[in-house]
């Protein structure tokens, strides 16, 4: 009898162990239930693999955030997407931009420390990344700690980009690049805007450039959404994305190559490209530019 | 008796098993390490690498990633190896067409734990990661944002 209980308890035993040791790297994809329509199967134009190759760093709040800041334009909190109709994004089409136009709002605040709306934000975030069933990734109760405590400001920072990375990684990892692409485009569509906002109010030769060198990031995140084109709602993001990209050809850009060097500086290398990039941008092409942002961000954000 | 032995057994099994778990590190610790390596640099982006030795007489196996840089910016690309594997992973970045830097300079066999990248030119970048020796390895390479040039 003892020898038959041990023979069933053991077997037990193990599997236990086994189970209790796979939580550090808990597969999402078995524990939650995906919908259909969340899950991209149509044919992809080019492999994932050279998706990958495409898409990394393709917008970055902080970056177009610290470029604000540092050409010494005030925080506004007018210039924000508003988190109101949120309840209103239905589709994970919706639910994705959306997720990238909040994170790149997120992403400015930060820059600024500018807690005080950030709960407002990262609640959005937050149901909208359940939405797509990617909330898993998103660390709300820290985020929200930091940003009630108004401390640890770089952290707030860090989490944030690197949930947006986590839930990013995941979804390409799982055959939902289609969503992983919109959040990288509403990421640039709400940077794009911020800083047309802030050049209406403060031109600024570098903020301009700055928009001018985008026809360089917006082909490649062309490139990347024609891959779902066959969607109905991305081939229209597409149609909208593309008359800014008409505009675009009248943006001039020309290079002269440099030999990169490399240095050591207290202890620490350093390469330096040395190559010049020209970006020439007429005042008009640059207005139209911001113009025509304007109204397809303002359709995603429903106003 | 015999039954005493077994259970013995399949419990060491378990121990050992679980013992190595624990101390491996996950991708996600050593993002977190290499964060503080990149100092105040902003976090942006994450690497992990995983990588196979090199069979006998191939090419050491290598990873690549695209990202897109813009000019006038300071970036900082650290790297972090797995203490679980033997591999140290050297890191080159490639514009277009040619390599600009690598952190392991052949000519003086020095190696650096981060490098720092002054970009003058909006564009998509090439990383290739590769492990020294060829050898098995696991590491992320950690790309921060430094300042505005």
């Amino acid at each position: 009898m003892n020898k038959r209980l041990i023979y069933i308890l053991l077997p037990l035993l193990i599997f236990a162990a086994c189970r209790s040791d796979k939580q550090k790297d808990v597969d999402f994809s078995k524990e939650f239930e995906v919908p259909d329509s969340v899950i991209y199967d149509g044919e992809l134009e080019i492999s994932e693999q050279a998706m990958d190759d495409i898409v990394q760093n393709i917008s970055s709040p902080v970056e177009i955030a610290a470029l604000i800041k540092a050409v010494g334009v005030p925080f506004s909190k007018d210039y924000l997407a508003t988190t109101d109709f949120v309840d209103d994004y239905n589709t994970s089409f919706e639910k994705a931009i959306g997720l990238g136009i909040f994170g790149a709002d997120l992403g400015y605040q930060n820059m600024y420390n500018k807690t005080g709306g950030v709960i407002d934000y990262i609640s959005a975030i937050r149901t909208l990344a359940d939405g797509i069933r990617v909330g898993q990734f998103f660390d709300f109760t820290t985020l929200k700690r930091l940003a009630t405590n108004n401390q640890n400001l770089d952290s707030l920072m860090y989490i944030s980009v690197q949930n947006f990375n986590q839930m990013d990684r995941y979804l390409r990892e799982n055959n939902r690049s289609n969503l992983s692409s919109l959040i990288v485009a509403g990421v640039w569509i709400e940077s794009i805007y911020l800083l047309g906002e802030v050049i209406k109010e403060a031109p600024n030769a570098e903020l301009s450039e700055k928009i001018g060198e985008q026809k360089i990031i917006l082909s490649n995140l062309m490139l990347l959404l024609k891959n779902y084109e066959r969607d109905p709602s991305i081939k229209e993001l597409i149609d909208d994305l593309s008359e800014i990209q008409e505009i675009y050809k009248d943006v001039t850009i020309t290079y002269e190559k440099g030999e990169p060097e490399a240095i050591e500086q207290d202890g620490m290398l350093i390469i330096i490209q040395n190559d010049k990039q020209y970006i020439e941008i007429s005042n008009e092409t640059l207005f139209k530019i911001i113009d025509k942002t304007v109204e397809v961000r303002n359709k995603i954000i429903q106003l | 008796m015999r039954n005493i032995y077994i259970i013995f057994a399949l419990f060491a099994i378990i121990l050992l098993g679980n013992s190595n778990k624990l101390s491996a590190q996950s991708g996600q610790e050593l993002v977190d390490i290499c964060g503080m390596i990149a100092g105040d640099a902003t976090y942006l982006k994450d690497f992990q690498i995983k990588l196979e030795a090199a069979k006998p007489g191939e090419e050491p196996p290598r990873a690549a990633y695209s990202v897109v840089l813009s000019k006038n910016t300071k970036y900082r690309f650290s790297i972090c190896n797995s203490k679980d594997f033997s591999g140290e992973a050297i890191l080159q970045i490639y514009d277009n067409n040619r390599l600009l830097g690598t952190t392991y300079l052949v000519a003086t066999g020095k190696s650096y734990p981060s490098v720092d990248l002054k970009c003058s030119q909006t564009g998509v970048y090439h990383i290739f990661t590769s492990f020294k020796e060829g050898k098995q390895g696991m590491a992320v390479v950690l790309l921060s944002f430094v300042e505005r040039l």
